[in-house]
């Protein structure tokens, strides 16, 4: 993601653009450029490519920070499930991705559901692990009560966010499966968030390191992706299509984070 | 050298890659484990590399983090031996 010299930052430029792009589309959708060059397919097709290079570079990027950390070393399972987690959304975006380059259309549910679904217990999976290794490293994570308030303070906050957001997903129309899934997805993310909280405090005290550039990417990529599947269900649940662009916004950005850290990491491990 | 400039030059460092709060909290922690106090012994000062050098492992790995407390062994060196 990130290189050494004076192209290092072209992969940000190009993330930066691409959000921009999206985020244009749902604030001026009407406007000459969207309505005649940018239109809905090209971008929904645009969205699906770009979704899909940061998704493989990201599961490859961990997979190699895997490759370089030696056996016995207790991160190595971690960016193994790190890397898991990824490619099993990337899976997910690739049974999706022929339904929106061809036919410029995101049907849900899918097989794709399954893929996206069995991410998150790889990812928290992951996110445990990394603790795990930090606390039997000796680093210091904060006392066993420190751990629960922080714990309990995100979950207390998370749901004051997503309950009324959830509501209305809840009293939506659609069928079992769709409503099981348009509120697994915020759910399984408030989980998700739990075993971040912790890794923020750690990642805060490492700001200012190349651990700490790392940590940043990685956790606001993922914050950014839990925020991304709540706004999705939302909009799904009230039939707000006009602000997907929105959404797609943020799981560019998103998934451009996660492989820009897990790049960082590998960097790090080379050097 | 005293624990305190041991600490200060562990930290300068450890700061590039993990960070100043982490590398003095971490190196604290280990001291205060190791029952370290106003003076370190070499064999307190080598127990204290291995822990740290353990810590690095998980963001360096093995190699790098090798390198990294060689840095610091020879930071604690320039300021002299253990008293």
């Amino acid at each position: 993601m990130i290189g050494n010299g004076r192209w290092g930052a072209l992969p940000w430029v190009v993330l930066g653009l691409a959000v921009a792009v999206f985020a244009g589309w749902g604030a001026f959708p009407s406007s000459a450029l969207y309505a005649r060059l940018l239109t809905p397919p090209r971008l929904l097709a645009l969205a699906a490519v770009l979704k899909l290079v940061y998704l493989l570079a990201g599961s490859s990027f961990a997979f190699a920070c895997r490759d370089r950390l030696e056996a016995d070393n207790p991160a190595r399972p971690a960016w193994l499930l790190l890397s898991q987690g990824v490619l099993s959304t990337f899976a997910g975006q690739r049974c999706l991705a022929p339904f929106q380059l061809v036919h410029a259309q995101t049907p849900f549910p899918s097989v794709a559901d399954i893929y996206f679904v069995l991410a998150y217990p790889l990812l928290i999976a992951a996110f445990l692990v990394f603790l795990n290794a930090y606390r039997e490293a000796g680093l210091p994570i904060g006392s066993l009560t420190e751990r629960v308030g922080i714990v309990a303070g995100a979950g207390a906050a998370a749901a004051f966010v997503a309950l009324p957001i959830l509501s209305p997903v809840a009293a939506t129309g659609g069928t079992l499966l769709e409503r099981i899934l348009t509120i697994a997805y915020p759910v399984l993310d408030l989980v998700l968030l739990l075993p971040l909280a912790l890794l923020l405090r750690i990642a805060l005290r490492l700001r200012g390191s190349h651990a700490g550039d790392v940590w940043a990417l990685l956790l606001g990529g993922f914050v950014v992706l839990c925020m991304a599947d709540m706004f999705y269900a939302y909009f799904q649940s009230l039939g707000e299509a006009h602000l997907d662009p929105f959404v797609h916004a943020a799981y560019v950005l998103a998934y451009g984070l996660v492989a820009g850290g897990a790049h960082r990491q590998l960097r790090l491990l080379k050097s | 050298m005293t624990t305190s400039e041991a600490v200060d030059a562990i930290v300068k460092a450890m700061a590039p890659y993990i960070g100043d709060t982490m590398a003095r909290s971490a190196t604290e922690a280990h001291c205060q484990k190791l029952g370290i106090a106003a003076a370190m012994s070499a064999d307190q000062r080598e127990a204290l590399l291995g822990k740290l050098g353990g810590g690095l492992n998980i963001f360096l790995g093995r190699d790098k983090s090798a390198s990294v407390i060689a840095e610091v062994r020879n930071a604690l060196a320039a300021l002299g031996g253990p008293r």
